[in-house]
């Protein structure tokens, strides 16, 4: 028997899938797959019974996450037997309904795999044995719900009340979620037994006001409770299928099925009295009041279920057990006649075209099967003796009366209250009847309207009957499985009560009959002014629908941009600020609050040349930032200086080997900064308006600070750094092993190519990354049209070239630079001889592959800028991409060398070679890695050259063709070559 | 340090470097050769990546996994890879990304502009490196090789907006890069060491004099990874990188910003656990703070997105921001739902962005905009009484296919139920409410900010649901199979994660448990020295 509860929830998600493979238009098959699932449901459902009936709880359970101690648990008791019988049974007559009443064009297996999987997920929800996977289901017929209301999609009142939907119910499931944890967090567990059993520690809980809140949210907005009942109208776009099934039996009973669910954990205090009750109270009058001026049939259900659900809140808020019974006995009934009252309706539609009452009149004669059967269900729904709907309702009267109540006045209102909305109620019903079946024949229906096809009735009267056969022998039909269902709730607490027609002349009998007189009453009063009235008068003021898309559109147009742009920027600037400011508070701050000694090594006297060093290259450096905007060539030889300065000091400091690194990179990111200078489009200093001219002079002040604030961050830092050393120091390890382990008297290149050889892998990949990017970036680069032309000078020269018969174009610029052209070009292999020099000592003497790559690099740029990108590619082939994918893979290649001996990746190899005339020769492994080394930098500075020279040559091949016109815009799919 | 498994550490790095070297050599123009070994490459470290998975699992809890010693120097002071469960992890996403990535931009985006193959698989390289090492400044240097690959893809396929954003993305990146490499240098100016083990080792012990100090290089140092995984306020680059990157390069930058993420988790439990002394827990609050300000603007950014690519760079921010709020609370349970909710997220992200390529194509630009306006003035007072006379609309399998995908992404991001977003936001809220004591007040904000989250995100998906497939004209997307195979290939894992989550949930808690023991991961890095002359027979 546990299996088939799995085979319940697992069996309309498989006929889901199933379904939704089907093709578009396999109606039939589509409709016997869903009937069948339904069916076999409800069999399955009734198998069960005998063991429910003796007291017994079904469970499967199955591990799922056991890490956290949640584990799946199907539990049947006979509140989810009465629950998922409704689901089923109900299901399988709105798939029948559904199969007559969706068109042939429909693409219902879509529609069916919908209708399937939300059935799934409510059967899965009643059934869950924990209250965390309660919530998973919850927000799954949420979900499905939203697809299920916004079927017909191309109609925009279908989206929004699908949004709207789904927007509330799911932000109730999250409250709920909350509420569950906050509940798991009191009660210690999330199983359904433990919560259930612990209602007096929950009570007692402190934090259960929290929990009970958290949770009504939930349970009110699913059930379409004031003042979350506007969704509940709007999801009447969905078919009428739909709205028959989640308004009737399953959606909008999930709210109040929790709050049966939870009633023995959380009911029986003042706080669930007012808020239950008063929700309830107030949807109930809310609800009914509205749905009297309803002119759309399905509107005025709408607006009814809204009623009884808020009769059932209210029912379930009374803290009262005869008040719980009476609560799930209403819930089966309005089930049954609010399906078939959605059914008949969608009946109307379908034959006569239309849904108004204002249209509809008269069908009575045309389709009097139907008639008969909507006329008594909606009797059932407005309380007439003998119908179903007439018993709950005496028993609400009942409570309503007697009830406890925590406040005198609330005992003396709520009967009062009860018979106003049973009045209302009557005159809804009232209207259904009379407005659609009775009066004149209609006119101008889009349709002449007939009975429909036997099988679309068919469920209306199975639902019919049984409003009928409850209605006459309560105690034989529905009897055992309220009792069932009621004790499965309340147990040993389970009041008496009798389910009878007859109760004897008593007050609720009393109340009924004046709520019936009154509601025929108020609709004699009100019906010829019903059809101009549009709208419930004074409630129409506050629409809901709009409040809320209002509401949305403010948090999302308005809100959320202004936050967005309140919080956040999109501005450069801006951000860096804000980013420097964090990194200057994180580093003072936390020197502030922890305090910080002095350093262990002694102050060293100033000495004046080196500060005069600094104060140069401090110049320098601030002559760079202000330059940096306008005179950014100034700027770029301020910054070399700086860079100088710094290589001094590694010098005085004996670093020679940074020094000489320093060196290279300082000359050779000058150059290319210089060279890629000239793409830049001029920006002039001009002199601002004067509204203009404070705002720019607060902003740079602010710069000027922040600038000021992280540069003394650093340099304190910095000093507090070299002021102190630890006891045991890496630098130590590595000057005492250069030697004797990595077998090189040059400390840092050992660590570079050895001791660390790992990160200067990584690096020179780095680099090779940026030259590539930097390639494939300045491939794409158009020059700005300001910067497109051949500079002045150039433009001058080349005038005079080509008016002199005897010189040809570039002749003046050959001329200018013979000399030191003839110079570089003598000193070509000289450079290279070094750079090789570098390369072979590094590994004892200053040197090494970086220094020496950068030196051949300068090599190489020394010939492109003297001699001209033509000049001297036409002599010499460079590819740098072989170059970058040598160097790297020599590099690597040297690191795997060390497998072949067992040992890790890198792991060095040192020897001496006899080599004649040289001598014994040191060749360590390394020297291979920083051949690699080597080649990379020569290549990655190479590419890096040639993108930026190639801009010379193709800029002015471009000039002739769009001279003035801007550069094209790149496209971005254009194939590469 | 002998047998062939050994070297199993460090392929995950060389596979692709070599591979990346090849292509270098290879050229641009025998593409079918690139995407070839591409493919090869990344299939061959996804199978590493599963190897080391494995072995990491195999580990006792409580006992470090697997160093390499690099050079095979002494872990003192040479570089160490350290495997362990949450590297491995991180390696199986990066690959499983990587593999959809790649195979998406198969499809069209390889041809773009140039190198994309290399670069691709510098970028793997470099998250794997960063997910092993061991070593603080190597930790620099696999940021560095990431970044640079990362810089060069956001720029791929170079348009006037890609170029623009890319820029932010690369400046700001470069100063966190700077403060990286100040607060590195200022923990090793007072430490002396860069080796993690060792630093935790010697942080309890620091002198009372230098310990100010020691803290500002990690206020530094963390500042430069919470602008990684971009922080309010100091993440405003991120949304407009990501939703302006094409669709290959968003999907590996979702990973990206979890590299910052993954850093303070790594760090953070080491070096400020219980056993750090007086330092202790160092800077828990501004993590907290932090990330949920991170949830709250990522929440608003969700909310004013005019386009899905935006949306989508708003739950990155969510999910960076709920990642780090969850971090610092400092719970074994709760670092272990992070871990899942962080793969969950992961997953979603990336399918998202390549998802959102398919479904802009053949829409109109302006579209988006219309969808925000076309609420705010809206096509209201329909009448409701219309009758139902139309059918439905039949939707081509296609876009069914990207729908179902749709739904998919968006439950996975709003961390709805059923799919593995919902597992994830569970894992941690279960530990954070559990019985026992009351929760903290972050406790409950943090509860507050995921449900709040989580509902922004709905609303949004919807909003961005319904204008797409609802609401435009139907515009039939050609679809090729390689385009989205790699989306339900990532969402087939996320479903996976759903249906089966107690294996990961597993090995993530064992995971956590031994990032919340420091001694573990500092007691399985051996950091005696040998004495000098001794330590490699040569």
């Amino acid at each position: 028997m546990p299996d088939a509860l799995l085979l319940l929830v697992a069996l309309p998600y498989l006929g889901a899938a199933i379904a939704g493979l089907l093709p578009t238009h396999a109606r039939n098959a589509a409709a016997l797959l869903a009937g069948g699932v339904a069916v076999a449901g409800l069999i399955l459902v009734f198998l069960a019974y005998p063991t429910i009936e003796a007291g017994g709880i079904i469970r499967w359970q199955a591990e799922w996450l056991p890490s956290l101690g949640l584990d799946v648990e199907l539990r049947m008791d006979g509140l989810a037997w009465l629950f998922a019988g409704m689901i089923t049974g109900i299901g399988s007559l709105v798939v029948l309904y559904a199969r007559y009443y969706m068109s042939g064009e429909d693409p219902v297996p879509r529609f069916f795999a919908f209708l399937l999987a939300f059935m799934g997920a409510m059967l899965g929800m009643v059934l869950s044995g924990n209250l965390l996977q309660l919530v998973f289901f919850w927000e799954i017929t949420s979900i499905v719900s939203f697809l299920l209301i916004g079927y017909r999609h191309q109609s925009a009142a279908a989206r929004d009340g699908a949004r709207m939907a789904l927007t509330v119910t799911a932000a109730g499931g999250l409250s709920l979620l909350a509420g569950i944890l906050v509940l798991g967090h009191i009660a210690g567990g999330y199983g359904l037994d433990l919560v259930l059993d612990r209602g007096d520690v929950i009570r007692a809980d402190p934090l259960y006001l929290v929990a009970l809140v958290l949770i009504l949210i939930g349970a009110l907005t699913k059930s379409a409770q004031f003042p979350f009942h506007f969704w509940l109208p709007h999801a009447m776009a969905a078919p009428t299928p739909v709205s028959a099934y989640l308004h009737s039996a399953t959606l909008v009973k999930a709210g109040v099925f929790l709050l049966a669910r939870l009633w023995p954990a959380l009911a029986g205090t003042d706080a669930w009295f007012w808020i239950v009750g008063t929700a309830g109270m107030a949807t109930l009058l809310l609800g009914a009041y509205v749905a009297i001026f309803q002119h759309d049939l399905k509107g005025l259900l709408a607006y009814s279920t809204i009623s009884h659900l808020g009769l059932i809140t209210l029912l379930l808020g009374l803290n009262s057990e005869l008040a719980l019974v009476a609560a799930i006995f209403h819930i089966i009934n309005h089930a049954t006649f609010k399906a078939s009252l959605f059914m008949a309706a969608g009946i109307i539609d379908h034959e006569a075209g239309t849904r108004d009452m204002r249209r509809l009149s008269g069908l009575n004669r045309l389709m009097p099967f139907t008639a008969r059967l909507a006329m008594v269900a909606a009797a059932a729904m407005a309380g007439v003796p003998l119908l179903n709907g007439f018993l709950s309702k005496e028993m609400f009267f009942a409570e309503a009366l007697w009830a406890p109540a925590p406040h005198p006045l609330i005992f003396d209102l709520m009967p009062f209250a009860a018979v106003v909305a049973s009045a209302f109620s009557v005159a809804y019903s009232l209207r259904f009847i009379h407005a659609v079946f009775f009066g004149p024949d209609p006119e101008g229906l889009p349709r002449t309207p007939h009975e429909p096809a036997a099988w679309m009735r068919a469920p209306v009267e199975v639902l019919v009957l049984i409003c009928i056969m409850v209605g006459i022998l309560p105690a034989a039909t529905v009897g055992p499985y309220l009792a069932t269902a009621v004790q499965a709730v309340l147990g040993t607490d389970t009041p008496e009560y009798s389910l009878a027609v007859w109760h004897g002349l008593n007050w609720p009998l009393a109340m009924s009959a004046a709520a019936l007189g009154l509601g025929v009453a108020l609709y004699a009063l009100l019906q010829r002014h019903l059809a101009g009235i549009d709208g419930a008068p004074v409630l129409r003021l506050l629409d809901g629908r709009r409040l809320f898309e209002r509401a949305m559109v403010f948090l999302a147009w308005r809100v959320a941009r202004l936050l967005e742009r309140l919080l956040g920027t999109r501005r450069l600037q801006s951000q860096l600020r804000l980013v420097l400011g964090a990194a200057v508070l994180a580093a003072v701050g936390a020197v502030l609050v922890r305090g910080l000694g002095p350093g262990n090594l002694g102050h060293s006297a100033i000495d004046p040349v080196l500060a005069l060093v600094w104060l140069i290259g401090g110049a320098c450096a601030v002559g760079a930032a202000m330059h940096a905007k306008f005179h950014r060539l100034a700027a770029l030889l301020s910054l070399g200086g700086a860079g100088l300065a710094v290589c001094v000091t590694f010098v005085w400091f004996s670093a020679p080997d940074l020094a000489l690194t320093q060196l290279l990179v300082e000359v050779v990111t000058t150059v290319l900064l210089l060279l890629g200078l000239r793409w830049l489009p001029k920006r002039f200093e001009t002199a601002g308006s004067a509204a203009s001219a404070p705002v720019t002079r607060t902003r740079r002040a602010i710069d000027l600070g922040i600038a000021l604030a992280v540069g003394c961050t650093v340099a304190g830092l910095a000093f507090a750094v070299m002021t102190r050393t630890p006891p045991e120091l890496l630098a130590q390890d590595f000057l005492a092993r250069a030697y004797t382990e990595g077998g090189g008297t040059n400390a840092v290149n050992v660590i570079l190519v050895d001791f660390r050889g790992f990160d200067t892998l990584g690096e020179i990949t780095v680099l090779g990354i940026v030259a590539l990017t930097v390639f494939a970036l300045l491939r794409r680069f158009r020059p700005a049209t300001e910067s497109i032309e051949v500079p002045e000078q150039q433009r001058e020269q080349s005038a005079y070239d080509t008016l002199q018969p005897d010189r040809k174009d570039g002749d003046t610029a050959a001329d200018w630079l013979l000399i030191p052209g003839l110079i570089s070009r003598l000193l070509f292999p000289v450079v290279c001889l070094i750079a090789l020099f570098l390369l072979l000592r590094g590994h004892d003497l200053p040197g090494g592959g970086f220094a020496a790559g950068l030196a051949a690099a300068v090599a190489l740029i020394l010939q492109y800028m003297i001699g001209g990108i033509r000049w001297f590619e036409d002599r010499v082939t460079i590819r740098p991409l072989r170059w970058i994918g040598v160097g790297l893979l020599l590099a690597t290649a040297t690191g795997l060398g060390a497998w072949a001996f067992g040992r890790p990746f890198l792991t060095s190899y040192f020897n001496y070679l006899e080599v004649p005339v040289f001598g014994a020769i040191p060749t360590p492994s390394a020297l291979v890695f920083d051949l690699g080394v080597f080649a990379l930098v020569v290549g990655a500075t190479a590419l890096m050259l040639v993108a930026l020279a190639h801009q010379s040559v193709r800029a002015h091949r471009a000039l002739p063709r769009d001279a003035g016109a801007g550069p094209a815009p790149p496209s971005p799919l254009a194939g590469g070559e | 340090m002998s047998g062939w498994g050994d070297h199993l550490l460090i392929l995950p790095i060389l596979v692709p470097l070599i591979a990346g070297a090849v292509m270098i050599l290879i050229g641009e123009r025998r593409r079918r050769t690139l995407a070839a070994l591409g493919v090869v490459s990344t299939l061959a470290v996804a199978a590493l990546a599963l190897a080391l998975l494995g072995i990491a699992g195999t580990a006792e809890p409580g006992a470090m996994v697997r160093v390499y010693r690099l050079g095979d120097w002494p872990a003192a002071f040479g570089i160490v890879l350290v495997l362990d469960r949450l590297a491995a992890v991180m390696l199986v996403l990066t690959s499983v990304l990587a593999l959809a990535a790649l195979v998406f931009a198969l499809a069209r985006w390889h041809r773009a502009g140039t190198y994309f193959h290399p670069l691709f698989q510098f970028q793997i390289m470099g998250l794997n490196g960063a997910f092993l090492t061991g070593d603080l400044f190597n930790l620099f240097v696999f940021f560095e090789v990431m970044l640079a690959a990362s810089y060069g893809l956001a720029l791929h396929g170079s348009t006037r907006l890609r170029v623009q954003s890319a820029m932010h993305y690369i400046v700001i990146n470069l100063v966190a890069s700077l403060l990286f490499l100040i607060g590195v240098s200022v923990i090793y100016g007072v430490t002396g060491t860069l080796n993690m083990a060792d630093l935790a080792g010697r942080i309890p012990s620091i002198a009372a004099a230098d310990r100010g100090l020691m803290e500002a290089g990690c206020a530094v140092l963390g500042v430069a990874f919470v602008i990684k995984a971009a922080i309010w306020p100091l993440g405003f680059w991120l949304p407009t990188t990501y939703a302006a990157a094409s669709a290959p390069a968003a999907a590996m930058l979702s990973i990206l910003s979890k590299v910052g993420i993954y850093a303070i988790l790594r760090l953070w439990l080491l070096l400020f656990g219980d056993d750090a002394g007086a330092s202790a827990g160092f800077g828990g609050t501004w993590l907290l703070v932090g990330g949920l300000a991170t949830i709250g603007f990522g929440s608003v950014v969700v909310l004013a997105a005019q386009s899905a690519a935006r949306l989508v760079g708003g739950c990155v921010l969510v999910s960076s921001g709920t990642l780090l709020a969850a971090i610092a609370m400092g719970v074994v349970g709760v670092t272990q739902g992070a871990l899942f909710y962080l793969a969950s997220s992961v997953l979603g992200i990336a399918a998202f962005f390549l998802l959102i390529e398919l479904f802009e194509r053949g829409r109109d630009a302006g579209a988006d905009v219309l969808a925000v306006t076309r609420e705010a003035f809206g096509e209201e007072d329909e009448v409701l009484s219309e009758s139902e006379e139309s059918a439905g609309i039949a939707i081509p399998v296609g876009t069914a296919v990207l729908g179902l995908s749709f739904i998919a992404c968006a439950l996975i991001l709003a961390g709805l139920p059923p799919l593995s977003g919902f597992v994830g936001k569970l894992a941690m809220l279960v530990p954070l409410l559990a019985p026992g004591e009351a929760p903290s007040a972050g406790a409950w904000v943090l509860l507050g900010a995921l449900l709040v989250s989580g509902l922004v995100t709905t609303i949004a998906m919807v909003r961005t649901g319904i204008d797409v497939f609802w609401a435009s004209p139907d515009s039939v997307a050609r679809i090729r199979l390689v385009e989205i195979g790699p989306v339900l290939l990532l969402l087939g894992l996320c479903i996976a994660l759903t249906a089966k989550p107690q294996p990961v949930m597993q090995y993530l808690g064992a995971a956590a448990a031994s990032l919340h023991q420091p001694q573990d991961y500092a007691g399985g890095v051996p950091t005696d020295r040998p004495p000098p002359g001794e330590g490699k027979a040569r």
